[in-house]
């Protein structure tokens, strides 16, 4: 489960994660009791580290033949020193397990790993297959080493599949993180505002137009007008697959909003089809200034600007 | 709070400086189509950047005083709409269409000096 990741240049990436996290130690109380998580498990499980030591490399060993038997999983150790590395980080892993005090420390330990596994491209489903194998694995042995107290082993066993559910939990956890994060990224790229002319903006939108997405572009439009002093705004939507009521409302409010500040906008690219659809839902329209593509857009800017190009001789 | 109106050449410039009550509204549509008659001024910059709500009163406010002053010989410009109250004010349905509005003093000016220009 580990690549030959353990460099200190992921350490700040890995905690760049956290913030979003609630590490606090109330939440950290909260988990361990939804997992039914009680100080007898506690017990339970130090009382496992004695074994565990006995069968730890056993386990790993068994791991990583697993792990190489599958091409996806194969890929992450390309040479023995990083499957050295890796089987050592695992071992260390493996037997925090069983050590004790499940603090806000080991949560945070837990997600450094389940980032780093998400930045390496470690599929969700690779990562939890191992943790089954994991169970199972142990599992034999604990049953074996109380096989005289199979009370015991069952008690042992359910704490430590307590335990490992808390951590697949951390795991998802970053990973959905991680995913959230990049897409608010994607989605801020998606829509820039730039000036091509003084007093003049385009603003291609590209992809589809959620009402979250939609109020954050008005805004930026809005604040991009401000900052660079714009007499008119070209809004290109040929990027755009649809354009519902919703969407076609909220077009018609920026519009009016660019107005109220002194630009007025100009709307590029509509297709035939999302034009059809407008006339069909039957939006107000006309108080917007259309242009067919972005070029007779900012043709028809730079006449309102009173910019006249001309080709030199 | 008080509005102070200034002139300077044929224009007159109020510069809300606060949140405004209703009365200060009032005051400020007499005080400014009082002054547009003294003054036989041919333009007024409403300039509300400091603002940071406009309801529908305060807009019906503005539109009555735009309408108003225009019947006196005087254009009016709102200039100074900050983009979260630009982006409020549609949420409600407020779009001031009848109103000329600008980004700034600066434009608000210009915008009033290129209207008489054509109109002469």
């Amino acid at each position: 489960m580990f690549d030959s990741s353990g460099r200190p240049t992921e350490h700040p990436r890995a905690s760049q994660a956290m913030p979003a996290m609630d590490l606090s130690p109330q939440e950290v109380a909260r988990r361990m009791a939804w997992l039914e998580f009680s100080e007898e498990d506690t017990r339970n499980l130090a009382e496992l580290n004695r074994v565990a030591h006995g069968y730890a490399n056993e386990v790993i060993e068994d791991l990583y033949e697993h792990f190489l038997a599958f091409e996806e999983t194969r890929n992450f150790f390309r040479d023995e020193a990083t499957l050295r590395h890796v089987k050592a980080m695992q071992t260390q892993y493996f037997l925090r397990l069983t050590e004790g005090n499940y603090d806000s420390e080991y949560v945070r330990d837990r997600l450094k790993i389940g980032a780093i596994h998400h930045r390496i491209g470690l599929d969700v489903k690779w990562y939890l297959g191992a943790y089954n194998f994991y169970l199972r694995a142990v599992g034999k042995r604990v049953f074996h080493a109380f096989r005289d107290e199979p009370e015991k082993a069952m008690a042992c066993y359910f704490s430590l599949k307590k335990l490992v559910f808390f951590d697949i939990g951390l795991a998802i956890e970053i990973y959905l993180t991680t995913i959230r994060r990049q897409e608010e990224a994607i989605r801020e790229l998606s829509t820039p505002v730039l000036q091509v002319r003084a007093g003049l903006l385009i603003l291609p939108i590209i992809g589809v137009i959620d009402p979250t997405r939609a109020r954050q572009l008005t805004e930026q439009l809005l604040r991009s007008i401000r900052a660079n002093r714009a007499k008119v705004v070209v809004m290109d939507i040929t990027g755009v697959p649809s354009v519902d009521s919703k969407v076609a409302n909220h077009l018609v409010q920026t519009v009016d909003a660019a107005r109220l500040m002194g630009a007025s906008v100009i709307i590029t690219g509509l297709s035939s089809e999302v034009a059809q659809a407008l006339v069909l839902v039957g939006i107000d329209l006309s108080r917007m200034r259309t242009v067919v593509d972005l070029q007779g857009g900012i043709e028809e800017a730079e006449r309102i600007l009173g910019y006249k190009v001309t080709r030199a001789e | 709070m008080h509005v102070p109106i200034l002139k300077h050449g044929p224009y007159l410039f109020a510069t809300v400086q606060s949140a405004l009550s209703d009365a200060d509204l009032h005051r400020l549509r007499d005080d400014l189509l009082n002054k547009v008659g003294t003054c036989r001024s041919e333009g007024v910059v409403l300039d509300v950047t400091a603002l940071d709500v406009l309801d529908s009163f305060a807009a019906r406010t503005l539109r009555g005083i735009a309408q108003a002053a225009r019947l006196r010989g005087a254009r009016t410009v709102i200039v100074g709409i900050q983009p979260s109250v630009a982006f409020a004010m549609v949420q409600m349905g407020i779009r001031l269409e009848d109103l000329a509005t600008a980004l700034d003093l600066e434009d608000g000016l210009a915008l009033l000096q290129r209207n008489e220009q054509e109109r002469r």
